[in-house]
């Protein structure tokens, strides 16, 4: 809305901190609304931060260690948040209280790395045990389970049968649309599972990475980034994944990176990294022991180093780009998030009507008629023809579409997504956070 | 609590049952026939000062309108639809001026708030004397009206001055109300508790509006300034420096990242909510001063009413004025503007103590209705059904609610 009124020309990607929220966190994520960031803290408790007030909205309190992973649903109404207590939580924001209610509770028996919402459906939960093991819980009725997803290995190779044992899934990520789930490896490989067959389809090798310690993938999730032991992130263009198959059979393939992102000077490793949402950018966060710092990389001109961004000494841990707008939030180790924007200088001809700001001086051309003395009638009746013209006050304001909506606008009516809308959750447009005032005494 | 009710003991204690709508469905064909006032027919004047409950008693609602919504009827024919809004229920309860009139979000229930300053601060010359006076006289107190029958609901106290305007949250669980004691209270309803009291302007307190997800407060008064509140902790986020003269009105934009005002310094500026920084001013040439705006639906329009007996409709983008809506008279007090229900037309109170309702694409005036005793000071539109509220001033006291009835139905 803002864009319509200001046209301003901003930089596309965050270059300087507008706020630290003092959080004690070590993990960082916007909501799909850019609204909200909820911050998973190292003492089990998560945050929801109100952005706009840049005040506590939500305090949940439900694990005893640990917070490593935090997810939202598509329309911000539920949160997920994964312990070290072996936990993974389901939290309801539109429940009039804080801590908000819990929606489930999901138990495993070994701390939990990460986990995620399906795209489409939060009733369809990711999970990534420190075990090793990958589990989509099903918590709609009719499919209700822990289906495991397991790596098919070529069974007459001896070789395969010696990687089993060492192979282990480190990382793992819904695609947008939900249909994959992709699985990157101690062997460095990322594999490919439909979610719906729980089948494996795809196997990529990626020469040279090690271990897979990180994946994003684009909005549009044709491109993948891989963080990996290497100290390198590779983009690859991902190929476009047929529907599983009867006969189980997968594609194995090695993908080539289109682009390769590393510091060759102070060989750094990657905490984390994040696409911008128009999939343009990518920062990266540095591990490095001494700073914090986000490299931005511009991928429409080959992934040139557009820009670092210096935080200053606290060490950086986690990287998030804002779903919509040019604004990184990027964790410290001393558990600060710091909120990174472009700011917008104030421009004072904003102050007065019909105004304009001009860079240089300007020499003014004089109409022909400009100081001709017309006829008031003749300028009334003019206004009153133009005022005759239709205004729309309602129009091109975004709709509340339900998720059977918003498939059909995606045009992705196949199988598989058809499948994850299936006892959709009540995750609507419409829902909103209460607000909950603070005791005043407690100030 | 306690205290409050005097006010309302006096002048509302009759029994209940006599206030209960009958259902009385052949009247409403008479009402669209017939001209002649009916005896309970608010035109019909009556003694307002008098603790008479018929004074306010509606005249009867048939149980059919009390109970189904009434969608918003829709165009018949090809013409532009003409509303016909007909007297409803009339509510009297206020002993001073009412200032304000909002209904809550879900539309059952209707708040009023009482004051002078709207009243009475633009009359040059006005001396000291007087306006101790009316200060002391002024009522203080936010009403909450049953939408649907009339009653009061609950009387809210605590201002120390009279209230210039009052706001809901949009979920209806917070009122917001801006008073002359320079602060403004946040009163939660679900529970009893005290408000909270936001210490921050330095002068009266004019005009408060919620963010469309209620988290923010916007406040503007006669220290010329608006302020953007954080409304879970009570505490000023922002101080805009708006404008150089009493700010009229403040109001968000429908996903709340816009903030507009304007003031009796003529101008209309548009405000970036997250930077506090101001993107744009639309200024008429004359500089009337500007009683009130309403951003459209879609923000991409502001409604505004100019103390030129004139409503304007601007265009955001292109800063220019777009639609003209005149025949009112608005030289004095800042009366409220209004969508009306249905969002085809536009309304507004006018010191011809009428409320007039024009087409918003043809700019013709539509309806003017007529009923009450002085200058209409505020309308306001049902979230849902085809309702309009309006207040008036001092030799009225009382609010009206209309209701639509299309001429060609029953």
């Amino acid at each position: 809305m803002n864009k319509t009124v200001t046209n301003l020309f901003t930089s596309p990607y965050p270059t300087s901190i507008q706020t630290s929220l003092d959080s004690y966190a070590c993990i960082a994520r916007y909501d799909p609304s850019g609204r909200f960031i909820l911050a998973g803290r190292i003492d089990g408790v998560a945050i929801v931060w109100d952005l706009d007030t840049k005040g506590q909205a939500r305090w949940c309190d439900g694990h005893v260690k640990g917070i490593t992973c935090v997810d939202w649903s598509r329309n911000s109404r539920y949160i997920l948040t994964g312990s070290k207590d072996w936990n993974v939580v389901v939290w309801d924001l539109a429940s009039d209280r804080d801590p908000p209610r819990r929606r489930s509770t999901i138990r495993f028996d070994v701390p939990v790395i990460s986990a995620y919402f399906h795209p489409k459906n939060s009733k369809i939960i990711l999970v990534l045990l420190s075990s090793g093991e990958v589990y989509i819980v099903d918590q709609r009725r009719e499919y209700k389970g822990r289906y495991e997803l397991i790596e098919v290995l070529d069974e007459s190779d001896d070789e395969g049968q010696y990687n089993r044992s060492r192979s282990a899934p480190t990382a793992v990520r819904f695609d947008p649309s939900g249909k994959h789930v992709f699985v990157g490896t101690t062997l460095g490989t990322v594999l490919v599972f439909n979610t719906r067959t729980k089948t494996m389809i795809a196997r990529h090798k990626i020469s040279g990475a090690g271990i897979i310690r990180g994946l994003e993938l684009v909005a549009s999730g044709r491109r993948l980034v891989t963080n990996s032991s290497d100290r390198v992130l590779r983009q690859f263009t991902l190929p476009v994944y047929a529907p599983p198959s009867a006969d189980n059979e997968y594609i194995e393939q090695e993908l080539e990176p289109t682009l390769r992102f590393h510091d060759p000077i102070s060989k750094v490793s990657w905490r984390s990294m994040s696409y911008s949402p128009d999939g343009e950018w990518l920062a990266g966060g540095a591990a490095d022991d001494a700073s914090h710092k986000i490299y931005i990389w511009d991928l429409a001109r080959d992934g040139l180093l557009a820009s670092t961004l210096d935080g200053g000494r606290e060490l950086l841990m986690d990287v998030h780009w804002h779903p919509s707008k040019p604004a990184i939030a990027s964790c410290t180790n001393m558990g600060n998030i710091f909120i990174w924007h472009c700011p917008t200088e104030e421009r004072w001809g904003a102050f007065a009507g019909g105004f304009e700001e001009v860079d240089e001086n300007v020499e003014y051309e004089e109409r022909e008629d400009e100081f001709d003395i017309e006829d008031e009638a003749e300028i009334a009746r003019r206004k009153m023809l133009e005022e005759e013209e239709d205004v729309d006050i309602e129009g091109g304001v975004e709709e509340v579409d339900g998720p059977a909506e918003q498939s059909r606008q995606n045009g992705e009516n196949d199988e598989d997504i058809l499948w994850a809308l299936e006892e959709p959750d009540d995750d609507m447009k419409t829902w909103k956070l209460k607000v909950l005032t603070e005791d005043e005494d407690a100030m | 609590m306690a205290v409050t009710m005097e006010v309302d003991a006096e002048d509302h204690k009759p029994p209940r049952e006599s206030l209960e709508p009958i259902p009385e469905p052949q009247l409403l064909p008479d009402l669209n026939g017939d001209d002649e006032p009916r005896s309970q027919s608010p035109r019909e004047p009556m003694d307002t000062t008098s603790p008479d409950p018929t004074a306010r008693s509606p005249p009867p609602v048939p149980e059919s309108y009390a109970q189904t919504p009434a969608p918003i009827p829709e165009q018949k024919n090809l013409g532009p639809y003409k509303p016909n809004y007909q007297p409803h229920l009339i509510l009297s309860g206020h002993s001073r001026s009412v200032s304000s009139i909002k209904f809550s979000p879900d539309g059952t229930m209707l708040a009023s708030c009482g004051e002078w300053l709207r009243a009475y601060s633009d009359i040059p010359g006005l001396d000291h004397e007087l306006m101790g006076y009316c200060k002391q006289a002024a009522d203080k107190l936010i009403k909450l009206w049953d939408a649907e029958t009339g009653d009061i609901i609950r009387t809210l106290e605590g201002h120390t001055e009279g209230i210039s305007d009052v706001a809901w949250s949009a979920n209806g669980d917070f009122l917001a109300s801006a008073s002359d004691d320079k602060t403004v209270r946040l009163w939660s309803l679900e529970s009893n508790a005290v408000p909270r009291v936001l210490y921050g302007h330095t002068n009266f307190v004019f005009c408060v509006n919620f963010s469309p997800s209620s988290n923010m407060l916007a406040s503007g008064g006669f220290d010329e300034s608006v302020r953007v509140w954080d409304v879970a902790r009570g505490k000023t986020l922002k101080t805009l420096p708006a404008h150089s003269d009493p700010v009229t009105a403040v109001t968000f934009n429908h996903d709340g990242t816009l903030i507009g005002s304007c003031s009796m310094d003529g101008l209309i500026r548009i405000w970036d909510t997250e930077s506090g920084q101001c993107l744009k001013t639309l200024a008429d040439d004359d500089n009337p001063i500007c009683s009130h705006i309403k951003f459209t639906p879609n923000s991409r329009f502001i409604l505004a009413s100019t103390q030129d007996s004139t409503v304007r409709l601007w265009d955001t983008q292109t800063s220019k004025c777009v639609k003209t809506y005149s025949g009112h008279t608005n030289r004095t007090f800042c009366i409220f503007t209004d969508f009306a229900p249905g969002r085809k037309h536009v309304m507004s109170g006018s010191e011809d103590m009428k409320i007039y309702v024009w087409d918003l694409q043809t700019r013709e005036i539509v309806q003017v209705l007529e009923g009450h005793r002085d200058v209409v000071i505020a309308v306001a539109s049902h979230p849902t059904r085809a309702i309009i509220a309006s207040a008036a001033m001092e030799k009225d006291l009382t609010i009206r609610l209309w209701i639509d009835q299309p001429a060609n139905e029953g």
